[in-house]
């Protein structure tokens, strides 16, 4: 078991005093993984974070950040099907995938909670880190999120990108032009139904696909809405 | 070479070419279909609909897969219609398909959540006092550490607590409130049980067992149509959407079918390819009026001057001329037009008084049972007085009579009423009132006198007393109040005349060419003569939601009444607003109230619950002199919230709280003094050492206390006054702009203590819900509950005769549980937490004079006790009392098991009532039986949900044919004709939970129900009124179209007559207060209900969102957008003293000038932004309304103005309201932290 992982999971889930009590369980789990090393630092400060302030207004910024604002969901698929009909079959592929490894949701959470990832991770580090290469643009919008927000959190997602083996801050979230007209044409323009090979099934619904695209644009920070470039690699990498 | 080795001999080759060449087989892998065969692989298929208020019922197909739900598409099983008739499917809509999609959102509520302020005063609580209860008491009594947490409703802060801490907190508040205060401070306010019936009766039947007080809802969202107890005495009944097809003229008449029935619109759309013709009514151009073969647009609220000026033409070229022999004859049995009425003298006019009944005449016409509720008519053969068999007076005390046969009491014999005086011995000039002088600029004044003087056909007659009076049929008046010649000379000579209510003056009031409107009477009242009534209305919430709507209503029915529509397959009222038609009612009665422990149950209305405790009537500009008829007989006076204390005390409306003192405390007092509790609670409320709480709303001892709300969005969607709702319910940040009468010097209300305003009444409000809403958002406490694909329950609609399950296609996500489960686990936490506390206790509980029971005889006459006119007798003059033993410590074990009460009081409903033991036994056999510690033998069980439903199906008429004939044979005693043969044929027929998740099934006919569910007719109100002579449950027992009961005739609306909107005097005072250099519009603030979703439903969908512009809007004129130079999807904001509400501008040909309209419960939990006007968030669509009352709507005691739940009380109007509108300056999302940034700031925007 790749323990780091484990405790990666424990520190983006509800804070509780089990978990406060634990703390330098975690820390020195994290620690002792190297490669989590560029996000240490931050991840120290979470936990020290974690470890200080009152209980209760930890979980209030929970809630508040993770069960409150959509744009920071911790379930991912919030960020790749939305309330798109792709979600439900999406959820029984990757419940599939814990199966083959002789593992069952037990918390009540859905299969696509980031917590529930990294400990699945933490289990099969090969496949889960594939697999969190594959969430990757997800975690790199909310790590861009968390750090707009200047929230310690961002430290998690950080660590997170680089078990995926990407690089955070990819995504220019800030500074993005808002779509042109021509853009919110394209976008809405629904692409003819294929049969046959090559067809793909996924992309048959061009509502959904326009709601995917759009989604996001929504959930960013009015007046700046988040860049279609990037939605269109978030749906494409949840695809691959 | 003969080529034989080339030809195969055993094979063929499998691509080759075939038809010369055109086709071609081909040998690739199909691999690829896989793909979509995974797609729409599943597990299985569940049936379940959706629990929401849009009269759907639709049964949909949800389809699981790994435990996960995956989609859902619409079911086409419902059984086939009989030939001649197009099938009920397809049913669903765009909102019902994108369901699934809420189950796993990041909207979804997924924990018990609680406001932390509140969590840590309550651990800290918990450590210092062991027992719960004491810890509670602890907080409330700190007015520091109850204002701590009150104030930040609204503001987030919310932490998960367990399901354990929660329903401790809950169960020890409950318990400190009903033993400081009494149980009726705690609240519930669930609505539209038929969407979700077992799921309503979880938190009415705790709430019922504990004392506690339950809302009404269909009159509080306006939905209810007080014109339909006044007409018919019931609540609401309507013709089933397939029955539209059999129309053979169809008007929709501000109701936008294909918008809000989508479902059901097909039958509109395949009775116009039938031939039907369609009128439409709205004053926008709706998608209804696309369906239109003539469209009209009256200006919106003026349509009762439409109807009384159809009505106008119809009488004038019919019934005036004795024409339509079909229409006469039908009045005569059906109507109130043959009874006559007495002319009162008023200032030297007469004016119409109240109906003639036996008891003003010589020897009561040989009437010795309740003589004075028996109308009188007259003989068309020998012109003498008799009693025609039917009237209220006949239901009760006596039995065999209550019918329409139309026999002389006396002799029994048929006999045809006169309907005209017409060429008799005498005739009055008459006074009627004319109101359309009194209208606000903006919807046309008229010059007209305010009386009008119309000459009627009357008699003299000779009363007990010795005095001679004159009298007129109801039919005369009614024809002079419309302003019909007669041969007098008296009324318009032509249409083109304008005098009331011609069309030409009609035209002049509401726009429609005259031409339009008499064209479209005459092929209505046409078609009507030639189709024995086909002729059909529907009509919704555009023309309803007007404080004057039962007047627009009431010159829509008249319509449909005088062509004899009523009660006739194809035509008649089809009134569409709320999923009112619970169709087994009777048999979720028991469950839902817990009448099976104790009776009766405690009920409120809303309205005037929340006008009070949200302090709306301190802000009443609206005064009784702008209300009250120039014919009126006493000058009444007083605010509005007068008038609804006078009607609390006389036992007209309920109250709740109910006394200033704990119920539970009462039974005691009395018993020290030696009196009876009924009589010790009259005498002091004499005296005056006990007082009604309605008296002192904001005295602490009447301040409700704990509020629970659920399957609702209280406040996201339905709570008119918003913003007082935050003010002094819960005490949080608002934008009220308004100051209250005390603060203006203003004249106070009489009846009521003035005191300074209170905030923050609520110590506890508790929300249920599967997604976070604004209501949830403002909420203490926010429990998550299961979805409806995650819990099993019943679901019906006015709409079709079918009843539908609701299934558990999996278990509820997260920590969700069902209401079942969520309200089963307080009241057993609410048990154990009561020893040492409460135990067995006497409860005193007042209630109203009830209608279907013998107290709609109530009061004749209107006496108040307080002011010495009588004295205060329970159940007579003011409410009944009764005392209802609570077992508080078994609230559990009662709540779990069906009571002893079902056995020794039996079951019933609408006035009947049967024996039910042979169900009782049934049911614990089938749910198994359980002990009740301190009842006999074993009680049928009801641990889960579906136990639940079975007690419902097993105990209802609808559902259980055995029941079904008991209750007709109950009825048959009453009429003396024999009713049961409308279901002998089903009599053996009993529908259970896994029938109709197999199959949708048609209910069973009952004598709940008007129409019948056959396979000859389809389900059409008043059908088995007209068919099996039942009388309307009304005074005269006929369609009731004189309204005869003295504040009736003090707001002149005995007959039907144009009312403009009234002036809420909101908007001006705020023209240029608040200026932001943007150009400020007056525009009249409409709010239909619309497409994106149901109510709150699906609004926050993204979905939907995108469908839309993804967060509220309003739309308004291209004319109004010029004149204050607003661009299409320009942020504008809307206000009045009321509050404000920001949103983008749809500017629109649609909408007609003058008009902002703003489809209802958009919430601000998406896309709002901060107001420039409220220096907070902007609203919902209700923070710029405010409830407002109508005193003729309290009336009670009297035949069919009479309380029942749901079925009679004030409305809450919404559509008189105007608001300034300009665009805004500045867009501030206000995204900060609270307390951060210029203004305090609801955290309930989207991020």
């Amino acid at each position: 078991m790749r323990l780091s992982l484990r405790a990666l999971a424990a520190l983006l889930a509800y804070p509780t005093a089990e978990l406060r009590a634990a703390l330098p369980e975690v820390r020195a789990a994290l620690a002792a993984d190297p490669a989590l090393a560029p996000a240490l630092p931050g991840l120290e400060a979470l936990a020290a974070r974690l470890g200080a302030d009152d209980l209760l207004d930890l979980q209030e910024e929970y809630v508040a950040l993770f069960d409150r604002t959509r744009g920071l969901c911790l379930n991912l698929f919030e960020h790749v099907h939305g309330d798109s009909r792709e979600r439900g079959p999406a959820m029984v592929e990757l419940h599939g995938l814990y199966a083959a490894a002789g593992l069952e949701p037990a918390s009540g959470e859905l299969p696509d909670y980031l917590p529930m990832l990294l400990e699945y991770a933490a289990i099969e580090p090969a496949r889960g880190a594939e697999l969190l290469g594959n969430a990757a643009p997800v975690l790199d919008l909310l790590h861009g999120r968390l750090l707009a927000r200047g929230s310690a959190y961002a430290a998690a997602l950080h660590a997170a990108l680089l078990v995926a083996g990407a690089v955070p801050g990819t995504v220019p979230l800030a500074d993005a032009p808002d779509p042109t007209p021509e853009e919110l044409d394209a976008a809405y323009e629904e692409a003819p139904v294929v049969f046959g090979p090559g067809a793909d099934p996924a992309a048959e619904c061009g509502g959904e696909a326009l709601a995917a695209r759009l989604r996001a644009a929504r959930r960013t920070p009015n007046p700046k809405p988040a860049p279609r470039p990037v939605l269109r690699r978030v749906a494409a990498a949840s695809r691959g | 070479m003969s080529h034989f080795l080339d030809r195969l001999a055993f094979f063929k080759r499998n691509v080759e070419g075939f038809s010369a060449g055109h086709g071609a087989v081909t040998n690739e892998p199909r691999g690829w279909e896989d793909a979509y065969r995974q797609r729409w692989a599943h597990d299985k298929v569940v049936r379940s609909t959706h629990g929401v208020n849009c009269t759907g019922s639709c049964s949909w197909k949800i389809y699981v897969k790994g435990g996960v739900v995956t989609w859902e598409t619409q079911q086409t099983d419902y059984p086939r219609t009989r030939p001649g008739l197009p099938n009920h499917e397809p049913r669903g809509c765009a909102r019902g398909a994108s369901y699934s999609w809420y189950l796993y959102s990041a909207n979804r509520m997924k924990y018990p959540m609680m406001r932390k302020r509140l969590l840590r005063l309550w651990r800290a609580a918990r450590t210092e006092h062991a027992d719960p209860v004491e810890a509670w008491a602890s907080i409330q009594a700190d007015e520091t550490k109850r204002r701590a947490y009150q104030k930040v409703r609204g503001l987030g802060g919310f932490v998960r607590v367990s399901w354990e801490e929660a329903e401790e907190l809950i169960a020890a508040a409950n318990v400190h409130t009903a033993r400081v205060h009494g149980p009726d401070r705690i609240i519930g306010f669930s609505p539209i049980p038929a969407m979700s019936m077992v799921s309503y009766a979880a938190g009415s039947r705790y709430l019922s067992l504990i004392g506690g007080v339950c809302m009404s809802f269909y009159d509080w969202y306006c939905d209810l149509p007080p014109s339909s107890p006044q007409t018919w005495g019931e609540q609401t009944d309507v013709p089933e959407s397939a029955d539209w097809y059999n129309a053979g003229f169809l008007m929709m008449w501000g109701s936008n079918v294909p918008q809000t029935r989508t479902p059901d619109a097909h039958f509109m759309t395949e009775a116009r390819y039938r031939g039907t013709k369609t009128v439409v009514v709205t004053p926008d151009y709706s998608e209804a009026s696309k369906f239109a073969d003539l469209w009209l647009h009256p200006k919106q609220g003026t349509d009762a001057a439409l109807a009384m000026a159809m009505g106008h033409v119809i009488l004038s070229e019919w019934h005036a001329k004795g024409r339509g022999e079909y229409f006469l004859d039908y009045c005569r049995r059906y109507t109130d037009m043959p009874m006559l009425v007495l002319l009162e003298e008023k200032d030297g006019r007469l004016v119409p008084g109240r109906q003639l009944r036996a008891a003003d005449l010589e020897d009561g016409l040989g009437e010795s049972n309740n003589p004075d509720w028996k109308t009188v008519a007259i003989d068309e053969a020998t012109g003498r007085l008799y009693v025609p068999t039917g009237s209220i007076g006949f239901r009760w005390g006596e039995q065999g009579k209550w019918n329409l046969e139309g026999r002389d009491s006396r002799t029994l014999e048929v006999t045809t009423p006169r309907l005209t005086l017409l060429g008799g011995e005498a005739a009055a000039d008459v006074a009627f009132p004319y109101f359309g002088g009194r209208a606000p600029e903006f919807f046309n004044p008229t010059a007209h006198e305010e009386i009008v003087t119309r000459r009627v056909p009357a008699r003299r007659v000779t009363l007990k007393d010795g005095s001679t009076r004159l009298v007129a049929t109801v039919y005369d008046l009614f024809l002079a109040n419309y302003g019909v010649e007669r041969g007098f000379g008296d009324c318009p000579a032509s249409y083109d005349e304008d005098a009331p209510y011609t069309p030409a003056w009609a035209e002049k009031v509401c726009g429609v060419r005259r031409g339009q409107i008499v064209a479209t009477a005459r092929e209505f009242a046409a078609n009507a003569e030639k189709t024995n009534g086909k002729s059909m209305v529907i009509l919704g919430a555009a023309v309803n939601h007007w404080y004057h709507g039962d007047m627009i209503y009431r010159g829509i029915i008249n319509l449909l009444v005088m062509c004899g529509c009523i009660g006739q397959s194809g035509g008649g009222w089809s009134h569409y607003v709320g999923q009112e038609k619970l169709r087994p009612q009777t048999g979720w009665v028991p469950l839902a109230f817990a009448t099976d422990w104790g009776r009766p149950p405690r009920q409120q209305n809303s309205t005037s619950f929340f006008y009070a405790h949200t302090g709306q009537y301190r802000y009443e500009r609206l005064q009784v002199e702008e209300l009250l008829s120039p014919t009126a007989p006493q000058a009444l006076s007083g605010s509005l919230i007068d008038f609804n204390v006078r009607a609390e005390r006389m036992g007209w409306l309920p109250s709740a709280p109910q006394l200033q003192a704990n119920p539970l405390r009462i039974a005691e007092a009395a018993a020290a003094s030696g009196e009876a509790p009924a009589a010790y609670v009259a005498s002091r409320l004499a005296e005056g050492t006990l007082r009604m709480s309605c008296e002192d709303p904001e005295h602490p001892a009447n301040w409700p206390r704990n509020l629970f709300i659920w399957r609702s969005n209280l406040l996201g969607s339905s709570g008119k006054g918003h913003e007082y709702f935050l003010r002094h319910l819960l005490g949080t940040t608002h934008g009220v702009q308004g100051k209250d009468l005390g603060e203006e010097g203003a004249v106070k209300p009489q009846e009521v203590t003035w005191r300074e305003a209170p905030e923050g009444k609520l110590d506890l409000l508790v929300t249920l819900d599967f997604r976070m809403s604004t209501t949830c958002v403002y909420s203490d406490i926010v429990l998550p509950t299961a979805t409806w694909y995650e819990k099993h329950d019943l679901n019906t609609s006015d709409m079709h005769p079918f009843i539908h399950p609701l299934s558990a296609a999996v278990d509820p996500a997260w920590e969700a549980r069902t209401d079942w489960a969520i309200f089963k686990g307080i009241a057993r936490r609410f048990s154990e937490l009561c020893p040492g506390h409460l135990g067995v206790e006497q409860d005193v509980v007042l209630s109203p004079l009830m209608h279907d029971t013998a107290q709609e005889l109530a009061q004749g006459v209107v006496r108040d006790w307080k002011r010495g006119e009588c004295v205060p007798l329970p159940g007579k003059t003011m409410p009944a009392i009764t005392v209802v033993e609570r077992d508080y410590p078994r609230t559990y074990a009662r709540f779990t098991a069906l009571g002893p009460l079902m056995d020794r009081l039996g079951n019933g409903g609408k006035g009947i009532g049967w024996k039910t033991q042979h169900e009782v036994d049934f049911l614990a056999s089938l749910n198994g039986a359980v002990e009740v510690p301190g009842v006999e033998g074993k009680r049928p069980r009801i641990e889960s949900d579906i136990d639940a439903a079975e007690v419902i199906l097993a105990l209802a008429p609808e559902t259980n044919g055995h029941v079904a004939v008991k209750a007709w044979e109950a009825l048959s005693r009453n009429t003396g004709r024999d009713h049961t043969h409308l279901a002998r044929g089903k009599e053996h027929e009993a529908i259970r939970f896994r029938d109709v998740q197999a199959q949708p099934r048609k209910i069973i006919s009952s004598p709940t129900w008007s129409g019948l569910e056959s396979e000859e007719v389809c389900y059409n109100a008043g059908y088995t009124n007209v068919h099996e002579l039942i009388p309307w449950r009304t005074l005269s027992g006929r369609q009731q179209l004189y309204q005869d009961h003295p504040w009736m005739q003090a707001f002149g609306e005995q007959l039907c007559v144009y009312k403009p909107p009234v002036d809420l005097k909101a908007h001006l005072e705020m023209l240029g207060r608040v200026p932001n250099g943007e150009k400020e519009l007056v525009l009249n603030f409409i709010t239909p209900h619309q497409k994106w979703g149901i109510h709150s439903t699906y609004s926050d969908n993204l979905i939907m969102l995108t469908l839309n512009r993804g967060g509220p809007v309003v739309w308004i004129s291209e004319v109004d957008a010029r004149r204050a130079g607003i661009e299409d999807n320009d942020w504008v904001e809307a206000f009045n003293l009321n509050g404000a509400l920001t949103a983008r501008a749809v500017v629109s040909q649609r909408v007609p000038e003058g008009m902002i309209l703003m489809y209802h419960a958009q919430e601000k939990i998406v896309n709002t932004p901060g107001s420039e006007v409220m220096r907070t968030r902007g609203g919902i669509h209700n923070s710029v309304t405010r409830a407002v009352l109508k005193p003729t709507h309290m009336i009670g005691g009297y035949a069919q103005l009479s309380y029942g739940f749901n079925y009679h009380g004030t409305i809450g109007t919404n559509r008189d309201e105007f608001v300034v509108v300009r665009k805004m300056a500045k867009v501030d999302w206000m995204d900060q932290p609270a307390g951060q940034g210029d203004a305090a700031v609801p955290a309930v925007a989207a991020e």
